[in-house]
């Protein structure tokens, strides 16, 4: 069930490049809009923002019995549907102002689709390999505990292009870009080429961390280091050991950079608490297919 | 009754015996360390610095230049090398009460120490904390805590997801929170469609949900404790690894402050600070917050280290803030900002143990400053307030430091009026300052004072970094100190005045391009110093050489003689003959003093003139009535007479005025007179004699001029070069008077005649010519009185007039 906002002056094109950006008025899409409407700029590319209706939402206020815990004070309250569409509207039209305004002063095509059922599986359906998703890291529910949403999760381990998990700014802002990679993986020019655009973006320097095991390491090393001067582009290459993910974490925040950049191949992926790394380092994250 | 002889050379001057100075220069004497004939002095100062009782400070009185500082700081800083170096004082930071910073001991030397020491131990946890909580170790453990923390309260949440999921409930995340919805394959059922759901499946589904709604609400509720749980955990954590730190240097101070309880006890509460404050290390890039570091910072308030024997201060500007300390502010941002590392000893500080010089003068003209001195005095300990407080102006919190226990000598130094006031007006004076060291003015002159007066000059000499003095300029020395002194008997001990002599003789000296002051240099010094002077003297010389004021040295008049008088100015002075006249007619037994009637006169004038008034009743009325009316005037005199010294010269003229005879123009007298004539000493004899020689000098010529003075003030005579070559001439005569007849003969040539048992004076003598004259006034005044009784007395023509 979905619903186009008309007018739609922008044709959904699989493949021609765009940003989609995922809005659901809480304050981290908000940041994470900002941060899209600056890569659009760059990229020269259209932005689109996704607003989607949680059908599971709508539904479960249509119940007589439901009631919404507060997410920080704990205090129970009624929940009926016609105050929650009334909600959703206003998000809405929130989301739409806000996405005027982030493209007004950077003369960039915007176009905002409202849909309605599930998040990933809208976005699935609008995405191409071409896009780069933008996304609040969690939605709503990130008052109580900064955690992964269960749509930012869903979307790093099924959109088949570039996704960049935004994140809320720290208070000591880090520095530079880290490119995180195995040495044994195939998609490695990929995160790479979203690294080196991240870098300059940001104008910031770029390091490369290989998760090494056994003698292959330098190899990849020189392969990166190749492809980096075929870019155009200088870089740190270090080598680390493929350590557990919370070791990985502890790596990356000495380094502390301002965003990071893996590859969803990457094994650190494959291990349980990969969210909790991300959850940890809490910095925008790219996560390449 | 003879005439006294005049004076010759000898009497007029005291010279210096060339045989009491046993020596060439004065390079060859030995220092005189304490100086002679100050014994009074000496023995009061030995006697308070020893005496250790309470209220035994000093006042050293003497005239200012006398040189009181120099002496007692000498006196002091001998005396106060074979006592023990007290003790160094600090303020801390006090952790239990900011506002009031403590005080600690320190063996002296060892505040610098300490003061060291902890600046070290500042530095090193400037770098050694911030190093610890970057350490891997502290890192891991915090993560494992946050990690474990952040879990636990995740957790709360995903069981209950988790919960909800099996009994196919759903948990959604709503714009503000949370909400429960059945489900069916991951999805929420339709409302529609959960209404055909049985009553029994409704209420099962329903009570679940109102289950998960409540676990809810308690782990939501439950989030809060859980942070703090964290903070408690990262803050004991925090101080775990900071005792860890500190336990090596802290042990190592802790070791070595041992001898000292107070100053363990201060760094325990460091430790416990430090600790406490953890966090506030923890940013290695811009460092703890400074004003944390300060707290352990040592204010070193009394620094004894480099004191020799117990300390001698003396404070020159002694206001209230130099004596007990000041706590100073500094501008911040529009703001005045202090702690304790701004406290500021005083000189009470500096000077415990010890003893402190102060100028009476100066601390009592500072606000607040001796009321400051007595309270510390009085109470013991040194309490710092600032004088705003002190005045009640303002009322701003400021800090209070722990006062320091204060043992000290206060020795004051003024004159002695001030002395004689404070003890007079104020109650606590002589409860505090109980012991008095009066300097002397004079010293005896006598066969045993040269040689260590020659020393005195000789240390002097040294001191001042002058040339040496030949033999010849020390007795020249000598002989001006006792005419500085005004007394052939005594020498001065006025320290500046001799000094700056010297000095100025030096200046001679080295002008003349020699390497010894002799006496040429000496008396070139008292010449110039006498010219720079003498400006108002020589214009009052003029008036008189003019004739615009009237003096006469020659001849013989009625009615009129030369009194001498002295003026200061400054630190000079200078002696001036003054005509004084008088006038006599019958009337009643009045002796009218001009001066006191025009209000010029002084009551010690007015005095005087009685007293001569009963002595020419009592001399020459006998047992009948003084039929007199006189008058007596100091001539050309505008600036008010005061002193007796002018009674002889009073005398005189106003007999010659009853008796019609005339007195000798050539002669001055000065003297005092009692009631039965005998003539009494009178002060600045030098100045006069000196005064009246000049005026004869330059107004006419020296031939046969004199003056007659008391013969008690023989041996106060110390005449200069000239006058003496005068009357080593017989051009300058001074005639030593002891009877107010001495002086009649003196003046009129006639004889002053003895009165007989009736009171008669013998026929021819100057007495007699008085007494018969008062006698023909007294017949006069009775005619009147009878004619007036007769009622046809001539209205209007009386001694009223």
């Amino acid at each position: 069930m979905t619903k186009t906002d008309q007018p739609d002056p922008v044709p959904v094109e699989s493949g021609s490049g765009r940003v989609l950006v995922l809005l659901d008025g809480s304050r981290l899409s908000l940041a994470a809009l900002e941060a899209a409407a600056d890569i659009a700029a760059l990229r020269g590319h259209e932005i689109l923002g996704v607003f989607v209706e949680e059908v599971n939402l709508l539904r479960s206020s249509g119940f007589d019995f439901a009631r919404e815990i507060g997410a920080s004070s704990g205090a129970s309250r009624p929940l009926d549907s016609a105050m929650l569409e009334m909600r959703m509207r206003a998000l809405a039209e929130q989301a739409r102002r806000s996405l005027q305004r982030a493209v007004a002063s950077r003369g960039l095509r915007q176009a905002l689709k409202l849909c309605r059922g599930s998040v990933v599986q809208e976005v699935l359906s609008l995405v191409g390999p071409e896009d780069l998703v933008v996304m609040g890291r969690a939605g709503w529910s990130a008052a109580p505990g900064s955690r992964l949403g269960s749509s930012a999760r869903g979307l790093i381990r099924q959109a088949p292009g570039d996704v960049l998990l935004w994140a809320e700014l720290q208070h000591r802002p880090g520095y530079g870009v880290v490119v995180l990679l195995n040495d044994d993986q195939g998609a490695n020019h990929r995160a790479l080429a979203v690294g080196i655009e991240q870098a300059r973006r940001r104008r910031q320097p770029l390091t490369v961390l290989v998760r090494s095991q056994g003698e292959g390491g330098q190899e990849v090393v020189r392969a990166i280091e190749e492809q980096l001067r075929a870019r155009g582009a200088g870089a740190r290459v270090k080598l680390i050991p493929r350590a557990s993910a919370a070791e990985v974490a502890r790596m990356l925040r000495r380094e502390g950079p301002a965003e990071l950049v893996v590859s969803r191949q990457c094994s650190v992926f494959d291990e349980q608490g990969a969210d909790q790394l991300l959850v940890d380092l809490n910095l925008p994250v790219t996560v390449t297919p | 009754m003879t005439v006294p002889a005049p004076l010759n050379i000898d009497q007029v001057y005291h010279r210096c015996p060339p045989d009491k100075l046993d020596f060439e220069t004065t390079e060859t004497l030995e220092d005189l360390e304490l100086p002679c004939g100050q014994e009074r002095v000496l023995r009061a100062l030995e006697f308070g610095a020893s005496m250790q009782a309470k209220g035994f400070n000093l006042f050293v009185l003497g005239p200012s230049g006398a040189g009181k500082h120099e002496l007692v700081e000498r006196f002091l800083g001998k005396h106060a090398g074979e006592k023990e170096v007290p003790p160094d004082w600090c303020h801390v930071y006090n952790f239990k009460n900011a506002d009031r910073p403590k005080a600690l001991r320190f063996p002296a030397g060892q505040g610098r120490d300490f003061r060291k020491d902890m600046n070290d131990f500042t530095d090193e946890l400037r770098t050694a904390i911030p190093a610890t909580f970057e350490s891997e170790e502290y890192q891991s453990r915090i993560q494992e805590l946050q990690e474990e923390m952040a879990k636990r309260q995740h957790q709360g949440l995903f069981d209950i997801q988790e919960e909800a999921n099996r009994n196919n409930i759903a948990m959604i995340t709503t714009p503000a929170g949370f909400t429960f919805a059945p489900m069916r394959d991951g999805e929420v059922i339709d409302p529609e469609e959960y209404k055909k759901f049985s009553d029994e499946e409704k209420q099962l589904v329903e009570s679940k949900v109102e289950e998960l709604q409540k676990k809810l609400q308690q782990t939501i509720q439950q989030i809060p404790r859980l942070r703090k749980e964290v903070r408690e955990r990262v803050h004991a954590l925090n101080e775990e690894m900071v005792q860890i730190t500190l336990g090596g240097p802290m042990g190592e101070l802790r070791e070595k402050w041992s001898h000292l309880p107070e100053v363990v006890a201060h760094l325990d509460a460091v430790r416990e600070d430090v600790v406490e404050h953890a966090e506030a290390f923890q940013d290695g890039e811009s460092g703890p917050p400074a004003g944390l570091l300060v707290r352990y910072k040592v204010n070193l308030l009394v620094d004894n280290a480099e004191t020799k024997g117990a300390p001698v201060i003396y404070e020159d500007l002694p206001n209230h803030q130099h004596l007990t300390g000041q706590i100073e502010h500094r501008a911040r941002q529009g703001t005045l900002y202090t702690d304790f590392t701004l406290i500021k000893g005083g000189a009470m500080h500096r000077a415990s143990g010890g003893y402190l010089i102060l100028d009476a003068r100066r601390i009592l003209t500072q606000p607040m400053a001796w009321e400051s001195l007595k309270r510390i005095l009085f109470s013991g300990e040194i309490r710092i307030e600032s004088l705003e407080r002190l005045y009640g102006l303002v009322s701003t919190t400021s800090l209070q430091p722990e006062p320091i226990p204060v043992s000290v000598k206060v020795v004051i130094l003024g004159d002695r009026m001030l002395y004689y006031l404070l003890s007079h007006y104020d109650p606590d004076f002589l409860d505090l300052f109980k012991v008095e060291a009066d300097f002397e003015d004079d010293l005896e002159r006598d066969d045993g004072c040269y040689a260590l007066y020659a020393r005195m000059i000789a240390s002097m000499a040294r001191a001042l970094k002058t040339r040496p003095l030949t033999r010849d300029g020390v007795a020249r020395l000598i002989e001006h100190a006792s005419r500085l002194a005004s007394d052939q008997r005594k020498l001065t001990a006025h320290d500046r005045v001799l000094r700056d002599l010297l000095s100025e003789a030096d200046h001679w000296a080295g002008q003349g391009g020699v390497e010894l002051i002799t006496d040429d240099h000496i008396q070139q010094a008292i010449d110039e110093r006498e010219y720079r002077a003498s400006r108002v003297r020589e214009r009052s010389m003029e008036q008189i050489t003019r004739g615009i004021v009237k003096i006469a040295t020659s001849g013989e008049e009625v009615g009129q003689v030369n009194g001498l008088s002295v003026l200061r100015l400054g630190a000079s002075m200078f002696g001036q003959p003054t005509r004084i006249t008088a006038t006599a007619r019958p009337g009643k037994g009045q002796v009218v003093d001009i001066e006191r009637e025009a209000k010029l006169g002084g009551p010690i004038h007015s005095k005087a003139v009685m007293i001569l008034s009963r002595f020419l009743a009592s001399r020459y009325a006998g047992e009948g009535e003084l039929s007199l009316s006189a008058s007596l005037a100091f001539e050309q005199s505008y600036g008010g007479v005061e002193g007796d010294s002018a009674s002889v010269a009073e005398t005189c003229v106003l007999l010659s005025a009853i008796a019609g005879v005339p007195l000798k123009q050539t002669f001055a007298v000065t003297g005092s007179m009692n009631q039965h004539g005998e003539v009494q000493a009178v002060g600045g004899v030098n100045e006069k004699i000196e005064g009246f020689f000049n005026v004869c000098r330059d107004s006419g010529g020296l031939g046969s001029q004199g003056v007659l003075l008391p013969e008690s003030n023989v041996e106060h005579l110390m005449l200069r070069k000239e006058v003496r070559d005068a009357m080593g001439e017989g051009s300058f005569t001074i005639y030593p008077i002891s009877d107010i007849n001495e002086a009649i003969e003196l003046l009129t040539g006639m004889e002053a005649g003895i009165a007989d048992e009736n009171g008669d004076y013998p026929e021819g003598s100057f007495n007699r010519k008085v007494q018969d004259r008062l006698t023909a006034f007294a017949e006069v005044g009775k005619k009147r009185d009878e004619d007036k009784d007769n009622g046809n007395g001539e209205g209007g023509k009386n001694d009223e007039d």
